[in-house]
């Protein structure tokens, strides 16, 4: 029984001597007691070192995941920076092709785009060339609401690329008031389309044809020199022009077509 | 024009006329130029090369009424059937 006060004696030793003489005197007096409040102070002492080990180590702990989680929000916020930056990038690329795509087309002629832009001095210098003729046919059509009367002049004319060429259709109004028309036109085949220039003709703009008349409309183009060269053109011999009247509706206006590419 | 759906192949699209659209001729000024041209035509197949100095000849008449705007008439691809200038009066431009 003494052994264990003993223990006890020198665990409370590095305590104050005080503690050392109350557990001396103490031992006289009242021994469980004594060793009651021993073992609590034993505990008391034990548990705190304990939990003071514990919190030693989950302070560590909590410092390591503290560095961990900082790492990771920076490596998320890096992460995250580089999507946005990527979908920011998209879209302004998805802008901006559209310009691109356009250069790209006039410089590789897709698209049936005109590969080079007009220039009025074309007109001017361009050389017939007398080898090659080409027969243009002519179609007239109008839209089922409008009631004039609209067909070509001459069903065909012979042409050779280089020369301008003159082509009339005529209108007429067999109603008793006035209609306007606007028409568009279409050339077969397509690909021969960008080599078909008109000069002047009487399309895109609204036309005005009084009750019981009737007009001449002319059309005047060329084809292309540069037609001849094209190896893709070297089996097209007959190019249809296709004229289509509408009716124009009050305060319509029409936008001219396409991008103005020259 | 082009069927939908189908943007593989090549689509016509319309260009507006390099100067414009000809005002109509309400009153058929150019009337009798015209059917010179059309008989030309008539009379030679259809042929545009042997017409085009009647062509020309409508297109002067427009110009001369107001229905065309005044342009020479080498932009207008008639420089071979322009008249020589009188010291060359030997030569004749005619196609």
């Amino acid at each position: 029984m003494l052994l264990p006060l003993l223990v006890r004696q020198s665990l409370c030793r590095p305590q104050t001597p005080v503690l050392f003489l109350r557990c001396v005197r103490t031992l006289r007096c009242d021994a469980p007691q004594v060793l009651h409040s021993q073992d609590e102070h034993f505990l008391r002492r034990r548990l705190p070192l304990r939990f003071h080990t514990q919190s030693r180590g989950a302070k560590s702990r909590k410092r390591q995941s503290k560095s961990q989680e900082e790492e990771w929000k920076t490596r998320n916020k890096t992460v995250l920076t580089y999507i946005v930056a990527a979908g920011v990038g998209m879209i302004g690329l998805s802008y901006a092709a559209v310009p691109l795509y356009r250069l790209y087309c006039q410089a590789s002629g897709l698209g049936g785009t005109a590969v080079a832009g007009h220039d009025a001095d074309l007109v001017e210098t361009m050389k017939p060339v007398k080898e090659r003729v080409i027969k243009i046919t002519f179609n007239a059509d109008t839209h089922a609401s409008i009631q004039w009367n609209f067909r070509p002049q001459q069903t065909e004319i012979f042409v050779v690329p280089g020369e301008t060429a003159l082509a009339f259709y005529r209108a007429r109004n067999p109603t008793d008031k006035p209609i306007i028309g606007i028409s568009t036109y279409n050339v077969v085949p397509f690909e021969a389309g960008q080599y078909f220039n008109k000069i002047q003709c009487f399309c895109f703009e609204e036309q005005r044809l009084n009750p019981h008349e009737e007009v001449d409309m002319p059309v005047f183009f060329y084809i292309d020199p540069e037609f001849d060269e094209d190896p893709r053109m070297a089996r097209v011999d007959t190019i249809t022009l296709s004229y289509t009247f509408f009716e124009a509706k009050e305060g319509q206006k029409l936008p001219l077509p396409g991008y103005s590419y020259n | 024009m082009s069927t939908a759906m189908n943007f593989g192949s090549k689509s016509f699209k319309p260009r507006a006329p390099d100067k414009g659209s000809f005002p109509l001729d309400h009153f058929g000024e150019c009337k009798d130029f015209k059917e010179t041209f059309m008989k030309c035509l008539r009379d030679n197949n259809f042929n545009n090369s042997q017409c085009r100095l009647q062509s020309k000849d409508y297109l002067e008449c427009r110009m001369n009424h107001q229905l065309m705007a005044q342009e020479p008439l080498e932009k207008l691809g008639f420089r071979d059937l322009m008249d020589p200038p009188p010291n060359q009066a030997d030569k004749d431009a005619k196609p």
